[in-house]
């Protein structure tokens, strides 16, 4: 950008041009946040699961803490090898809700397993679901939204099943509430991105 | 009587800075480098008199091991674009 005189027009075109440029569209890997989260809680709760039916040892819930760990790794590693970016008022109120909801599932979790003996594969689910739709529904991103609503709706099906039988229901739910979105978010970024290269 | 155009902001690059950062909570100075296709060099000159001027905030820093430079817009700046924005429209209604 040179150091040009405007005109009042070119000003006004320019200030408008700069505006649309930082618009928060859709990127190719969008939905990679929700895939790295989604996978790792559904292959997490399988092998819980499949530990629990073979072994009898209840123990092997400690492993939903790796939840955490794959995911708090992935976080750390993204933040870290980011692209020079903006950061919008979305994005803010995004993070934002997520660390609430993520923290407070953690401690939930954490009070479940050490202290009290609660429900708490209902509580995540119904914590996470309303947090997935909370992010569609800010992201205006109608399936999020709808997946999000199915996923805490159906969390209400762990205080009626087996706590053996919840966690297939807590992995199924999962993938409903954020594999599927996640790779609706990735193909729709990526085609949007196609449709502006060949403008 | 009009007004006179705010000489800060009557500036290609200037006001290209002012118009990414008036819709964004805060912008990195290699994504304003790219967007506004300005070399290092001018950028970091043209965005230190802003900065001087009191339209925004430069915070330095970094992610990992990589330095980072964020720049956000001030009330103050945000003010200004807006009298600039309306003093733009009163030229172009002559």
């Amino acid at each position: 950008m040179e150091e040009k005189n405007l005109t009042e027009r070119e000003s006004l075109e320019l200030i408008a041009q700069m505006i649309r440029n930082t618009q928060n569209k859709l990127q190719e890997r969008s939905g990679v946040p929700l895939l790295v989260w989604g996978y790792t809680t559904v292959i997490v709760a399988l092998v819980v699961w499949f530990m629990i039916s073979w072994t009898g040892d209840y123990s092997w819930n400690y492993l939903w803490f790796m939840i955490t760990v794959v995911g708090g790794s992935y976080l750390l590693y993204s933040y870290r090898h980011r692209k020079p970016s903006v950061k919008t008022y979305i994005d803010r109120v995004l993070s934002q809700v997520w660390l609430v909801f993520g923290v407070t599932g953690f401690l939930v979790s954490v009070l479940s397993i050490f202290f009290w003996n609660m429900t708490v594969l209902f509580l995540i689910l119904l914590l996470m679901g309303m947090a997935t739709t909370l992010s569609g529904l800010i992201i205006q991103f109608k399936p999020l939204a709808f997946c999000g609503t199915l996923g805490a709706l159906c969390s209400f099906g762990c205080l009626i099943l087996s706590p053996l039988n919840s966690i297939l229901v807590f992995a199924l739910v999962f993938v409903v509430m954020m594999i599927i979105p996640g790779h609706i978010l990735n193909y729709q970024g990526r085609r949007l991105n196609q449709e502006e290269h060949v403008c | 009587m009009l007004s006179e155009l705010n000489p800060l902001l009557h500036s290609q690059l200037r006001l290209a800075v002012m118009s990414i950062l008036l819709s964004v909570e805060e912008a990195e100075f290699v994504y304003i480098k790219e967007k506004t296709s300005a070399t290092a060099g001018n950028l970091s000159v043209q965005l230190d008199k802003l900065n001087e001027a009191g339209y925004i905030e430069i915070e330095k820093g970094f992610a990992g091991k990589k330095p980072r430079t964020a720049c956000r817009m001030t009330e103050k700046g945000r003010q200004a674009m807006e009298e600039y924005v309306r003093t733009l429209r009163e030229y172009i209604h002559l």
